[in-house]
């Protein structure tokens, strides 16, 4: 189990970090979805399958593919035309937000804090319905934020089909 | 593998019970492996599963091409491989030497390194699809509770293959080829995973062996089936289609349309990359037979299966019959029917295929809530049938009229 984690580990924050430092946009893409089936990794090892399995079915087939086929879709693929500056000189952005995504994971990994969130005897919980669990959880207790995400999701798509029909219409 | 570590445990009482050479087997056994420590076994358990399925299932995969290029030339009048070995059946391994010893290409401006993992990203994902499928009674690699939604994640992974190797060749025609590849192969996958979802209602788990459990029983284990349900043939057609489709079998291989385009994402892929490739289409398609097989056709269970013994080594032949009855179901197909065209094969999937699943799932519905079985049959059946014709009526958008000849009379 030890060893099958840092290996896991080792995966993800290589692909975590190539994704940002390799230049070739492609490349940033595989190593990206490295990442991601990394942290799916790290959800089988915890006995989540559920959540892995979603996490390789969202994320790897329909998120990175999604990137994949905008990628190719574009040019300067290759990122062969020079350093370019990302943040325009905004630096301090970058810094404020990973000092708040630090302040954040330091309050969230605390031990008292998570021993606040959690239920207390974590332990006890069977695996073996989990799925059924984490549906009748979706449609019972959480079903007002389930709906929200619903209409926000359909406001998003139907915003999509708007803009792109706005292109069409501004063509001819 | 909990099956095989559980058979460990107790070989020796169970070979005994073998009649004529069981005495032997378990003396043999005993010499071997008795009084061996807890980690050897469990070893064992874990090794036996992964051999199998990367020795048998890539053996099936060879004979398969052999079937398919007999079954092929005899439909299309021909013969068929007659010359390695008697009836063609060295054929796979003089492929397979063949397309070893050639030589691989690699284009100029392509990104090695892409271009080198693309044809491994296509074998991974096909291979670990086995790992859910139940080969036999209790009989199954990893019993995962979530083994189907597990399946379908992980066949969305092989897409990825398809995008790598048709953007690292640095091809035109290879990229244009895999865009075509991913949209149909994201497309079917929608209707195939909402078949799929009856089946799951109606059983009421995601593990591939609950599910092939919950259709035992009945007259000879046979009338359990859901194929045998409206809905379950319903559902069965929809995902042997949508099977078809996304590992990109005729009448939907429009991603390699060997004689009308120029052969897709791997255009640049010679030699046993080439064969890496193919190996991943075919392993995916078997293992998507394997998985129809377990929702539909009652997965291991036939007449004299059952636990114990004799009865898991019966039901292990019924699941590879069935299995090949799919595999041969699908060369049929790729004999006997027209490609289709690609605008036909979007409206196909999104016009039929797609609302008919989420028809198919409330027809589950009403099976589940009428309790009364005649009433239920009768139900879904007109429920569906009602469906089946409307949506033909609304897709139906052009009429076919009478064609009239101005040249040629």
């Amino acid at each position: 189990m030890e060893i099958a984690f840092w290996i896991l580990s080792a995966i993800t924050v290589m692909g975590a970090i190539m994704a940002i430092s390799l230049r070739n946009v492609m490349h940033c893409l595989l190593s990206l979805i490295l990442f991601f089936f990394g942290i799916a990794g790290h959800y089988f090892l915890l006995h989540a399958e559920f959540l892995g399995a979603v996490q390789i079915l969202i994320y790897i087939g329909a998120v990175a593919v999604l990137i994949a086929l905008a990628t190719m879709l574009t040019r300067h693929i290759t990122g062969e035309e020079g350093p370019r500056e990302v943040l325009g000189g905004k630096w301090w952005a970058g810094m404020g937000t990973a000092a708040i995504i630090a302040g954040l994971l330091w309050a969230i990994i605390r031990k008292d804090a998570l021993a606040r969130l959690l239920p207390t005897e974590a332990a006890n919980i069977s695996y073996t319905a989990l799925v059924g669990d984490i549906g009748r959880a979706l449609v019972a207790d959480w079903v007002v934020p389930l709906e929200a995400m619903a209409v926000l999701l359909t406001a998003a798509l139907i915003g999509a089909v708007v803009i792109a029909l706005e292109e069409v219409i501004r063509k001819r | 593998m909990d099956t095989v570590y559980q058979f460990l445990q107790h070989a020796e009482e169970v070979l005994r019970g073998i009649p004529l050479v069981g005495g032997l087997l378990a003396r043999l056994y005993h010499a071997l492996l008795g009084g061996a420590p807890e980690w050897v076994l469990l070893a064992i358990s874990i090794a036996v599963p992964i051999l199998f399925v990367v020795s048998v299932f890539p053996g099936i995969f060879a004979y398969t091409t052999l079937v398919e290029r007999k079954a092929l030339g005899r439909i299309q009048n021909r013969i068929g491989p007659n010359r390695v070995g008697r009836w063609g059946l060295l054929q796979p391994i003089a492929d397979g030497v063949k397309l070893l010893t050639k030589e691989d290409i690699v284009p100029r401006s392509a990104d090695k390194f892409v271009h080198f993992l693309a044809p491994v990203a296509a074998v991974i994902p096909s291979v670990l699809l086995f790992s859910v499928v139940p080969i036999g009674a209790g009989l199954v690699p990893v019993d995962l509770n979530i083994g189907l939604l597990f399946a379908f994640a992980i066949s969305t992974a092989s897409v990825l293959a398809l995008f790598m190797g048709g953007w690292a060749s640095r091809n035109k025609f290879s990229l244009l080829g895999a865009m075509r590849a991913v949209a149909q192969v994201i497309s079917y996958e929608v209707p195939m995973v909402l078949a799929a979802v009856a089946v799951v209602m109606a059983v009421g788990s995601l593990s591939t062996l609950a599910i092939a459990r919950a259709q035992s029983g009945g007259i000879l284990n046979v009338s359990h089936w859901f194929v045998f349900r409206p809905w379950g043939f319903v559902g069965f057609v929809l995902f042997t289609i949508g099977a078809m489709a996304e590992s990109a079998r005729t009448p939907f291989d429009i991603p390699e349309a060997e004689s009308e385009i120029i052969a897709g994402y791997h255009t640049e892929y010679s030699g046993f990359k080439f064969a890496l490739f193919q190996l991943g289409e075919y392993l995916a398609s078997i293992a998507m037979a394997g998985i129809t097989v377990t929702m539909f056709l009652g997965g291991y269970n036939g007449p004299g299966s059952g636990p114990g013994f004799f009865g898991g080594l019966i039901s292990v032949f019924w699941f590879f019959s069935k299995l090949g009855c799919m595999i041969v179901l699908t060369i049929w197909i790729r004999g006997t029917w027209p490609r289709v065209r690609v605008d036909q094969l979007m409206s196909f999937a999104w016009k039929i295929l797609l609302p008919m699943s989420i028809v198919n799932i409330v027809a589950v519905a009403m099976w589940h809530y009428i309790t009364i079985r005649p009433i239920a049959w009768i139900g879904t059946t007109l429920w569906l049938v009602l469906w089946f014709v409307t949506l033909n009526k609304l897709a139906a958008t052009e009429k076919i009229e009478k064609r009239e000849y101005r040249y040629a009379s």
